[in-house]
């Protein structure tokens, strides 16, 4: 990629693009710890439970926990101990963040990604088979499953798959990340997983397949009336060759920028999606911890989000290259 | 001859309802059990959680366990004895051992309570703050020293507030980081194999355990955060019980029309619903508006449309739950009827016209939700306005106990005696201790009163204070007491031995699976 004038090679380019994300990585730190800190709610309460506890007790409480300082000095200790790799102590688990959001990382990315890709893979397929014919049967149903995935929630759809594919049919678990009962190894351990996943994985992706359908064909609509398609034609090429080689190559920069831009979007839906099927991931410690006000848990999953959205748009922009010859960096 | 028939049917009857009542239980199986939540740790002498609570009830055990009744025996305590003057108590221990093989002794329940409970578990503080010295003169004996008689002591001792935690892990090390709260060891009658966090508890039984050893091979604990999935968790068989304090109570029509379930419903711990009314308000200071409330809110259309029908209307200040505590002269259901018409001429009487008030409740209550549409429709016709104000619990715990709110609803429970969490609720207190006196209510003589209860170990005494106690409350209303709520509990059609304990969660040892 270089040797072009002007530009400095990708890898450079990305080592760039990462230096300028740590002042908006800082950024997002300082706002959210703000953000958490003036909200109403206090985290003393939820750690003590539900009874009253003589006023000296509750202020070691909060002392032990540096509660009891103010915020601005409470703020640059954090950004301290980030800048060291340290992300705190969880008030209610009594485990460094570090380990909680790790030990479910891996959880999360496995429904996040196949997310990705299946969302990928159906939208793109929906969305060139509606472009190939347009206003057919074909692209009117894709136009109606797209509607559906715009304007269906997705805890709501969760509570319905469940509905009918665990208690109906029987077919699927109702929930969890694995089989309780059943200790299984080796294959059908992988398969057990699976069966856990298919549900919260459709309920995940449902509105990002939707939206990969309706810009696949708005995009490959657009570039099929292009000179060169008609050029394409005109040589002879077969529709099929015209359609998958030369109109979704030119048409794929959209839905790799729709992509990318998702992204951020499924880390909230994973949040509902773990918590209806009790999947345990990181969504759902999110979700645990804005209840429990465990401040250094919520911070540590918002500063890991945006680091990884910050992530995968230069991969986005990585991908620009590798798609459309043209863009130089 | 046709008598004799029916003598002979009802026979076979009575043979065959008792022979299912004989079933005897047959040991082995797994059993899992839902928690609506993760729990943060499995130290249960840190925390008051709800699940970590329900983990270390199977985990740990203490010198006392209360039975369905209430009524306190001796777990770890094979005995204890209390002085003429009810200030020294003295425990004789079993003899016991840890999962780890030591042996229980009396340094551990003093170091647990001294270093570990009174420092950080909440609920303990109430026993700690009685206490004027704890002492273990052999390896066997506990004594426990009051400044003043404390009557609920002993019910305060229990797995719940006072579990007993392994000092030879624990001593010298911050108990609330120690590796153990991860990996727990205690002496309760299952151990503990392995915990997948946000998935599941494993447990399993016990063998060296100091009392009968647990019917189940493994007890399995798993988190179902969300309130639907849970009893559909049940229907499909992926669990086996579910305890009312994680039930989606619109579901449970469908559970129990389910042939493979078993539903229960009845009242275990009292857990008593009120709506406190803010006396800095001074509208709300004046007796005859809050006995206006009490005619104007029907408290039965509460129970059946709100509650689903799961409550009893509350007899009085500590609810149904002690008889000791109960008087029928003060009993709210025939003091207080629904009665809007007095409730208008009371509010004339105090000269309140306008009035609005501020109701601020937990929203993720949703039985609460609808308890303020049914209030707001009863207030409007006594010419109230009720601005209904459902906001996130953390921030209705600062406003009603900073007082800034006008009427709030709470529920409350008193586990074992009405000393342990309905005192508070009337006794004078500033404001800004979370979870006492929410009103501002201050009557000397009340203090006078519930303090003497509270120091009596004999019931009959107590009762005598408390129906003058009790005469007082129900004239001041200080606080509108709404309803007893009714537990349920949803297993499996073929578990048993379910609810041997007060609290649901104690007593898994016994369950076992029929055939």
């Amino acid at each position: 990629m270089s040797g072009a004038r002007g530009s400095k090679g990708l890898g450079a380019y990305a080592f760039e693009r990462l230096l300028n994300a740590i002042p908006l990585v800082v950024g997002v730190i300082v706002v959210n710890f703000m953000l958490i800190s003036l909200a109403p709610g206090d985290p003393v309460t939820a750690l003590i439970g539900e009874f009253p506890a003589p006023p000296e007790y509750v202020e070691r409480v909060r002392a032990q926990y540096g509660l009891d300082r103010p915020v601005p000095e409470r703020l640059v200790r954090y950004l301290a101990s980030v800048a060291q790799g340290d992300l705190g102590f969880s008030f209610a688990n009594r485990q460094p963040v570090f380990t909680l959001v790790t030990e479910r990382l891996g959880r999360t990315l496995l429904l996040m990604l196949t997310t990705v890709v299946l969302a990928t893979i159906v939208g793109v397929v929906l969305g060139v088979a509606a472009a190939r014919r347009p206003h057919s049967a074909v692209d009117r149903g894709a136009t109606g499953f797209a509607l559906a995935g715009y304007s269906i929630p997705e805890f709501w759809l969760g509570q319905l798959l469940i509905l009918i594919f665990a208690v109906w049919l029987g077919l699927l678990p109702a929930g969890g990340f694995r089989s309780i009962r059943a200790d299984y190894v080796g294959w059908a351990a992988v398969l057990d997983q699976a069966r856990h996943m298919i549900l919260p994985m459709l309920a995940l992706s449902f509105r990002y397949m939707a939206i990969t359908t309706r810009l696949t064909r708005a995009s490959l609509l657009e570039v099929m009336n292009a000179d060169y398609i008609l050029a394409s034609r005109a040589r002879g090429l077969s529709e099929r060759r015209v359609l998958w080689e030369h109109g979704l190559r030119a048409a794929a920069l959209p839905i790799i920028t729709v992509i990318g831009y998702n992204f951020s979007f499924i880390v909230a839906g994973s949040a509902l999606v773990e918590t209806v099927f009790g999947w345990p991931g990181v969504g759902r410690l999110m979700y645990d911890s804005i209840f429990t006000r465990d401040y250094p848990v919520l911070l540590g999953i918002l500063l890991l989000v945006s680091v990884a959205v910050i992530l995968v748009n230069l991969l986005t922009d990585v991908a620009y290259a590798l798609f459309d010859p043209r863009v130089r960096y | 001859m046709s008598r004799s028939i029916l003598l002979l049917a009802c026979l076979a009857a009575f043979l065959t309802a008792s022979a299912l009542a004989q079933e005897a239980p047959t040991p082995g199986g797994t059993a899992i059990v839902i928690l609506g939540s993760d729990p943060e740790h499995l130290n249960a002498g840190i925390s008051t959680g709800y699940p970590v609570g329900a983990v270390g009830a199977s985990l740990y055990s203490a010198l006392v366990y209360l039975d369905a009744e209430g009524v306190p025996h001796g777990e770890l305590a094979e005995s204890w004895t209390v002085s003429d003057d009810d200030l020294v108590y003295t425990f004789a221990l079993r003899p016991a051992t840890f999962h780890d093989g030591t042996p229980v002794t009396s340094a551990d329940v003093v170091h647990s309570m001294e270093e570990i409970l009174g420092p950080n578990h909440g609920r303990f503080q109430r026993a700690f703050a009685e206490m004027a010295s704890l002492e273990a003169p052999d390896p066997q004996t506990v004594v426990i020293t009051l400044n003043r008689p404390y009557a609920p002591l002993i019910s305060l001792l229990t797995v719940f507030d006072a579990p007993v935690l392994p000092k030879h892990v624990f001593e010298g090390t911050d108990p609330l980081t120690n590796e153990a709260n991860q990996n727990p060891v205690g002496s309760g009658p299952f151990r503990f194999v392995e915990w997948v966090r946000g998935e599941r508890v494993v447990l399993e039984r016990f063998d060296d355990y100091f009392l009968d050893n647990a019917l189940l091979d493994r007890l399995i604990y798993r988190v179902v955060p969300q309130d639907v999935a849970r009893s559909v968790a049940l229907e499909v068989g992926e669990a086996d019980l579910l305890w009312g304090f994680y039930m989606p109570t619109a579901d449970l029509e469908r559970l129990e029309a389910n042939p493979d379930l078993q539903v229960w419903k009845g009242l275990t711990i009292p857990s008593l619903y009120f709506v406190f009314a803010n006396n800095d308000n001074p509208a709300l200071a004046d007796v005859r508006v809050r006995q206006a409330l009490m005619f104007a809110i029907d408290r039965e259309q509460i129970v059946e449309q709100a509650q689903g029908g799961l409550g009893e209307v509350a007899a009085g200040p500590f609810g149904l739950g002690f008889a000791f505590a109960y008087s029928e002269e003060a009993d709210y259901r025939t003091l207080y009827p629904h009665d809007p018409e007095r409730a208008r001429e009371l509010l004339a009487d105090a000269g309140v016209s306008d009035l609005t008030l501020d109701f601020v409740y937990d929203s993720a209550r949703g039985a609460f939700a609808a308890a303020a549409e049914i209030m707001r429709d009863n207030l409007r016709q006594v010419g109230i306005t009720l601005n209904v104000q459902p906001v996130e619990r953390s921030v209705m715990v600062e406003r009603v106990y900073g007082r800034s709110y006008d009427l709030s609803m709470q529920s409350f429970t008193s586990g074992g005696d009405p000393a342990i969490g309905y005192h508070r609720i009337y006794l004078t207190a500033e404001p800004g201790t979370n979870f006492v006196n929410a009103t501002g209510y201050s009557n000397p003589t009340v203090d006078t009163l519930l303090d003497a209860a509270a120091g009596l170990a004999d019931r009959d005494a107590r009762a005598a204070i408390y129906d003058e106690a009790l005469a007082i409350l129900a004239n001041d209303v200080p606080t509108l007491v709404m309803f007893n709520e009714l537990s349920t509990e949803a297993a499996a059609g073929n578990l048993r031995g379910m609810r041997v304990r007060l609290d649901q969660r104690d007593g898994l040892e016994y369950l076992w699976l029929a055939r």
